[in-house]
This record gives structure tokens, sequence and C-alpha cells, in this order.
């Protein structure tokens, strides 16, 4: 087994903390990651369901962009894409599987991975962002937003996994 | 000409494209495209997701922050993400539960998908089925969602303190915080 599979959690925050500071810099915000799946989710249902997906008063401002910065996050996602799948491809991290426990069953893990989803992907237009657009963003900018978060997450995140100890162990 | 630039679109999303890459490579080269490490925290066995988070948040900040003293960018053109307390604080908690129960969290899970995970696909489509159901349910929500607005709401602001008086103390936490965790982990590795 290799002992150094990854780079120390110190280098790459710092790099990632390098690069946003390089997007505060340029273009005057933060990066985010689950916009981009919103932005993709109202215009994907909105071509099979157009009536339905067409009456939502929230996904108007992503079928029609007010703001640049929804259409900015998608190029961040491709990016965030093609970035780590090269990372994972050239160091020999790239594998394809279904990743779980080894006790927990694939029809649990199934389960879990598309309930953790939903719950996250409505937290996170509750909370205008998720871990990117307001805990790292917001907290970098000493926004309160990002600490209300980072703190709100954290809390929940220790409580769940009090309650549910064989999920991860 | 002071920072942020107004930059043509195709720059700007040239630049978007660029920081995606930055972004992807430092998660997954930090480990952050599995969901043990990412979850390890919360069952105090690995602290990746802190030390990494804790990182990137000081060294963007003091970076952010020194700039602007500098005058080389002007704060009052970045985008401070806007504060809706309740809203986040419950929109924060229901994210932790979901990222303990998958695993992952919006981006890691690309990277997971990207480093050949399918479960993290099932959580990206996942992701987009919240985003759809908070859609649908926005009559409901939508006097919450808009409630406890607080605008770009800032903790030095708040506390009417320089920015120094916030930002050092929160370097000496994380440098606390990540003392103990490396302590922690060398106590237990030795058992």
């Amino acid at each position: 087994m290799q002992k150094k599979r990854f780079w120390s959690p110190y280098l790459a925050g710092a790099v990632l903390g390098a690069t946003l500071l390089a997007t505060f810099y340029s273009v005057g915000h933060g990066l985010g990651a689950s916009g981009a799946i919103t932005l993709v989710t109202a215009k994907g249902t909105f071509t099979i369901i157009p009536e339905f997906i067409g009456r939502l008063k929230y996904f108007a401002q992503y079928l029609t962009p007010v703001s640049p910065l929804i259409n900015w996050n998608i190029f961040v996602l491709i990016g965030l894409f093609l970035g780590s799948l090269a990372s994972a491809l050239f160091t020999g991290n790239f594998k394809v599987l279904l990743d779980k426990t080894k006790t927990m069953r694939v029809s649990t893990r199934l389960i879990t991975s598309l309930t953790g989803g939903i719950l996250m992907g409505f937290a996170a237009r509750l909370a205008r962002g998720c871990s990117s657009g307001v805990a790292l963003s917001g907290g970098a900018q000493l926004a309160l937003a990002g600490w209300i978060f980072v703190i709100a997450m954290f809390a929940a995140g220790f409580i769940i996994a009090a309650l549910l100890r064989r999920l991860w162990s | 000409m002071t920072a942020p630039f107004e930059v043509s679109q195709t720059v700007s999303l040239g630049l978007a494209v660029v920081f995606g890459l930055f972004f992807g490579v430092s998660l997954e080269r930090g480990g952050l495209g599995d969901p043990h490490k990412l979850t390890g925290v919360f069952y105090l066995r690995d602290f990746t997701v802190p030390k990494f988070m804790f990182t990137t948040i000081v060294v963007a900040c003091i970076g952010l922050y020194l700039l602007s003293d500098l005058r080389l960018l002007d704060m009052d053109r970045v985008w401070i993400v806007p504060t809706f307390f309740w809203p986040q604080l419950v929109g924060g908690a229901l994210f932790g539960v979901g990222y303990v129960i998958s695993g992952y969290c919006p981006g890691t899970a690309v990277v997971g998908f990207a480093s050949g995970r399918l479960d993290a696909l099932v959580t990206i489509f996942g992701i987009g089925a919240g985003s759809l159901l908070f859609a649908i349910l926005f009559p409901y929500l939508e006097g919450f969602y808009l409630s406890s607005d607080m605008g770009a709401a800032t903790l030095p602001g708040l506390a009417g303190v320089n920015h120094w008086v916030v930002i050092v103390p929160i370097v000496a936490f994380a440098g606390g915080m990540f003392f103990a965790m490396e302590k922690y982990e060398k106590k237990e590795s030795a058992r």
C-alpha cells in the first residue's frame, strides 16, 4: 500500500484558498457548485415538461437568467469535473465502484446516496448555496452567512453521525 | 485600475473553467472525492475535511483583506454572500444531515463521480431532485426563504471592529484545532 496517496489536506486546502482568492480578485465573487446542478435540473426538466416547470416561480431565475453568476457556475462545474477527472486518472486514483462500507448492502447505499442528495439539494436552495458558495466563499469573506452555515452544518453532522453510527463505520 | 475587473463574457467564462480545474484538482488531491474521508470527521477518525476547509477559508480570507488594505482590490465591488439568518441556519443543518447520509457535498460528489464512484452520480441526481422539490414547494416556503434578511452582513461589520480583530482569532482557532487534530491522530495511530 502506498503511504502518500494524497496531498496533505493543508496543501490541497491552500491551493483551493489561493484559487478562491484569485476568483474574488478577478471577477469579484466566490465559487459555487450546487447552483449549476440546479440550473441543469431546471433546464433539463423544462425540456421534458415545460408547462409544469415553466409555472414554478423559483425556477424562473434559472430558465431566464437575470444574474450572470448562474451561467458562470456551469463553467466552474465543467472545470471541476475535468480537473478532478484528470487528477484521478493521472494519479491512478480512478476506479469505477459503488463506494460503501463493507457491511452495507448495495440497495441501502443507493438509498443513502439518493436521500442525502435530495436533502442537500433542498437545503442548498434554502440557504442560497452549499459548502462552496456559502461556507467557503462566504466564510472567507467573513460573511455572517458563511459562518452560520458552517456551524449549523457541523453541529447537525455530529448529531446525525451519533444517531447513525453504523452508516460510515 | 483596481480589482475586481470588468472583463468580457468570454474571458469571464474562460476564467470560470480555469478556476474550476484548480477547484477539482485540489479537492481530488486532497482526497475529498472519497466519502469515507468526507465523513471521517463526524466519526472522529479522519480530520481531512476540517483541515482542508479551514485552510481554504484562512488563506482566501487573509489574502482578500490584505489586498483590500493594500488598495489592490476594491472590497465595495466584491459581491458578499447575503445573509438570511434563519433559512441559512436551517439550510446549513439540513445540509449537514444530507452530507453525512450521502457521504458527499455537491462539489465533492462531482469529484467522486469523476474518480469513478457511481454512488456519487446517484447523489448528484438527488441534489437535482432536491432542488426541484424546493422549487415545487416554494409557494409554501417563500415567506421563510425571504425572512431575516440581513443583506451583506459581515462579522467585523456587525461587531463594528476592524476586520483583523476577527481574522486573528479565526486563524488562532484554526491553528489550535489543527494542533489538537494532529495530536489526536498521532495518539490514535499509536494505539
